[in-house]
């Protein structure tokens, strides 16, 4: 079993990062939040509106609540804008017209105009990553599942996307969901950081962040920061050691 | 303390240090030529103040020898402030930023130094009339900016360039500029030769040595002559009518055969790849019919079929029908879940996530099968007529054979190579119009 006994309440508005290692079965509560896989037994909520539940075990994928993938899942057939304006416009909710205007608008706001005609394939994986997340603030979701969205990014990319997701997030208060391996990441972005027992994945430790938002990149050098991860260093280091043991895959 | 960069020598000591640069050092020759000839040179003593931040982003600079200090204003927030620069360092490029027209930096000369300064409008105005070139190099500034000068990823966007790459590159100006690339790479010329090594060894094997195995064939000088004499032996040849009322006949066969099997194939191929209980349903009888040679379908074909023309036809058809919907079903296949989901998450129903995600994605393997699928149309069809019919390529090979007219055999094996290879081209061709934004993201790839 991936996820068991699993328990765990996000407010709205907030950031809570998931953390664990490798394989631990945080992509698997992800894609049953997000309905694309059934649950065996037990429920999710969101805004007391039953997802999924004993009755109904798959919940139906939605513009609610929208996943940014692990590898990146634009379009590569689509221009960057064509892709941004694509949830509003299958559903039917803006005309093609009004949609360009406000994907413009939100691709400027993002630090992305001048590349509305390229294809994906044409510009940095920074910039898809911020695409992308455009594509999904584009349906005015209650929450974004993010799914390690940094992974594949150098260490150096991945300090500027940081700082481009909290300023994303200030400008449109989001609850957001993302799993990752790296604690500095979640302790640097998140509200609080739920870190993950290996399969079963359930919250081994909840940890309030107490740093106030809004944070920039100073936060990684403050001793409050540094005090959070020696606190939850053994925890995350003692799951990635039973992961490993467990002989898991990357997964 | 300016001197234009006028001699000879100066551009080429200008070329070599931007090949050393990071925006410039792979760009190609006759670019960097050009950008060199822009390129003034100038000296700083130790100590001097090259500019200060807040002046106008008027020159960019490329330092040939020395050291210069660069030091940001806290304001931009680069995580490294100071940078020292030696040869091939580049700064002064805040004038390519979106929306910055103001220094960000104070430079100074730390040592006697040597620069090279472009007028930024100068530098790209250049670049915009280099089309793709030019847009690689300010891509390569952008990342240089932010991965060098450690400046935020927000910051260190280069402004676009309004030439045809950026814009509206069609597919066509793509065409020509990988054609243009083609003419000057040592390709073209390496084809000639190679070209030259085939014919050379059959004419000396035939006509010189008289090898053992090509006594019999005939020659090249006896085919070329067969070809362009506007009074053929055989009766077939540059001149004759006939020779043409073949080609004809075959490529119209090949068209119907290829647009039919193109139209059921991709539909049959999208259904198998979509739906998991049509393909649990046909795909064994498919797969049990796929590998039965087109020659084994001969007999049935003639008793279906009455009329030759038909038969024919049906056997070209056949074989490709049968590539271009395997490969439709594998492309499908082959798409990533993750764009499937990504639709489903942004609301997309059924239909349109076919329409919007299963057709494009399934788009290049459409095109492979395409490809192979115009080349065993040819295959079966040369075939097919060499059993039946009264015209057509393989019936000219068949009875120039039969009728001992050696040379026209040739004949019509070149003249098959050349149409076949024209119509492989312009499936191509459609292709990279269908999928521009794979011709585009190869275009990048490749260099």
């Amino acid at each position: 079993m991936a996820v068991d006994h699993c328990s765990l309440e996000i407010e709205a508005g907030e950031i809570c990062m998931i953390v664990g290692p490798s394989g631990c079965g945080k992509t698997t509560l992800l894609n049953a939040i997000a309905g694309f896989h059934d649950i065996t037994s037990g429920r999710i909520t969101m805004d007391g509106e039953v997802l999924c539940s004993d009755d109904k075990p798959k919940s139906t994928p939605g513009p609610d609540r929208i996943v940014v993938f692990q590898n990146g899942a634009l379009f590569p057939w689509k221009s960057n804008l064509e892709n941004v304006i694509f949830g509003p416009v299958m559903q039917g909710k803006l005309a093609r017209k009004e949609a360009i205007e406000k994907g413009r608008g939100m691709m400027a706001d993002a630090g992305l105009s001048g590349v509305e005609h390229n294809y994906p394939g044409e510009v940095s994986s920074g910039m898809r990553r911020r695409v992308e997340i455009v594509r999904a603030l584009m349906n005015d979701p209650k929450a974004l599942l993010l799914d390690e969205p940094y992974r594949a990014l150098d260490s150096l990319t991945k300090s500027v996307m940081h700082e481009a997701l909290l300023e994303i997030y200030y400008k449109n208060k989001v609850t957001i969901f993302f799993i990752t391996h790296d604690l500095e990441e979640a302790i640097f972005l998140g509200h609080r950081v739920a870190i993950m027992t290996t399969r079963p994945c359930k919250p081994k430790k909840v940890l309030d962040v107490d740093i106030p938002h809004p944070r920039d990149y100073s936060v990684l050098t403050s001793k409050r920061f540094r005090e959070l991860i020696e606190e939850t260093n053994d925890a995350v280091h003692e799951e990635a050691l039973k992961a490993f043991q467990a002989g898991e895959k990357e997964g | 303390m300016e001197a234009a960069a006028t001699a000879n020598g100066a551009v080429d000591g200008a070329v070599a240090a931007l090949r050393e640069s990071t925006p410039f050092g792979d760009a190609s020759p006759g670019l960097l030529a050009r950008v060199a000839a822009i390129a003034r040179a100038a000296r700083y003593p130790a100590g001097a103040r090259i500019y200060s931040a807040g002046d106008d982003a008027d020159d960019i600079f490329v330092v040939v020898s020395g050291r210069v200090d660069h030091v940001f204003t806290p304001e931009v927030g680069a995580r490294e402030p100071l940078k020292r620069m030696t040869r091939g360092g580049v700064f002064g490029w805040a004038g390519l930023l979106l929306g910055q027209t103001r220094r960000l930096a104070t430079v100074t000369a730390a040592e006697p130094t040597e620069v090279l300064r472009f007028d930024t409008e100068a530098l790209v105005a250049l670049l915009e009339s280099e089309s793709l070139d030019g847009g690689r190099v300010m891509e390569r500034f952008a990342g240089m900016i932010q991965r060098e000068f450690t400046l935020p990823a927000m910051l260190s966007q280069v402004r676009r360039l309004s030439g045809p790459l950026t814009e509206e590159m069609s597919s066509l100006s793509l065409t020509m500029y990988r054609l243009s690339l083609w003419l000057k790479s040592p390709r073209p010329y390496l084809m000639v030769i190679g070209f030259a090594l085939f014919l050379g060894f059959w004419y000396l094997a035939v006509e010189v040595w008289k090898l053992p195995r090509f006594r019999e064939m005939p020659g090249l000088t006896s085919v070329v002559k067969e070809w362009v004499s506007p009074n053929p032996t055989y009766g077939l040849s540059l001149y004759t009518e006939e020779y043409y009322q073949h080609i004809v006949v075959s490529v119209w066969r090949v068209t119907k055969a290829f647009v039919l099997a193109t139209l059921l194939g991709v539909t049959f191929g999208l259904l198998l790849g979509w739906s998991r209980t049509f393909k649990d349903y046909v795909f064994p009888v498919f797969e049990m019919l796929r590998p039965i040679p087109i020659l084994a379908w001969v007999p049935l074909a003639i008793v279906m079929f009455i009329a030759t023309e038909s038969a024919v036809v049906y056997l070209a058809f056949l074989a490709s029908f049968f590539a271009t919907a395997l490969n439709t079903m594998l492309g499908v296949e082959s798409i990533d879940e993750s764009y499937i989901r990504a639709a489903d998450c942004l609301g997309a129903n059924r239909r349109q996530v076919f329409r919007h995600v299963i057709i494009p994605g399934a788009l290049p393997f459409i095109f492979t099968g395409l490809q192979i699928s115009v080349g065993v149309s040819w295959f079966s069809l040369v075939a097919a007529e060499m059993v039946s019919g009264q015209y057509g390529l393989g019936y000219v090979i068949n009875t120039s054979y039969m009728m001992v007219r050696y040379p026209t055999i040739i004949i019509g094996m070149v003249t098959l190579g050349i149409v076949g290879y024209v119509t492989s081209a312009m499936v191509r061709v459609a292709g990279d119009y269908m999928m521009e934004w794979r011709v585009r993201e190869l275009a990048l790839s490749e260099r």
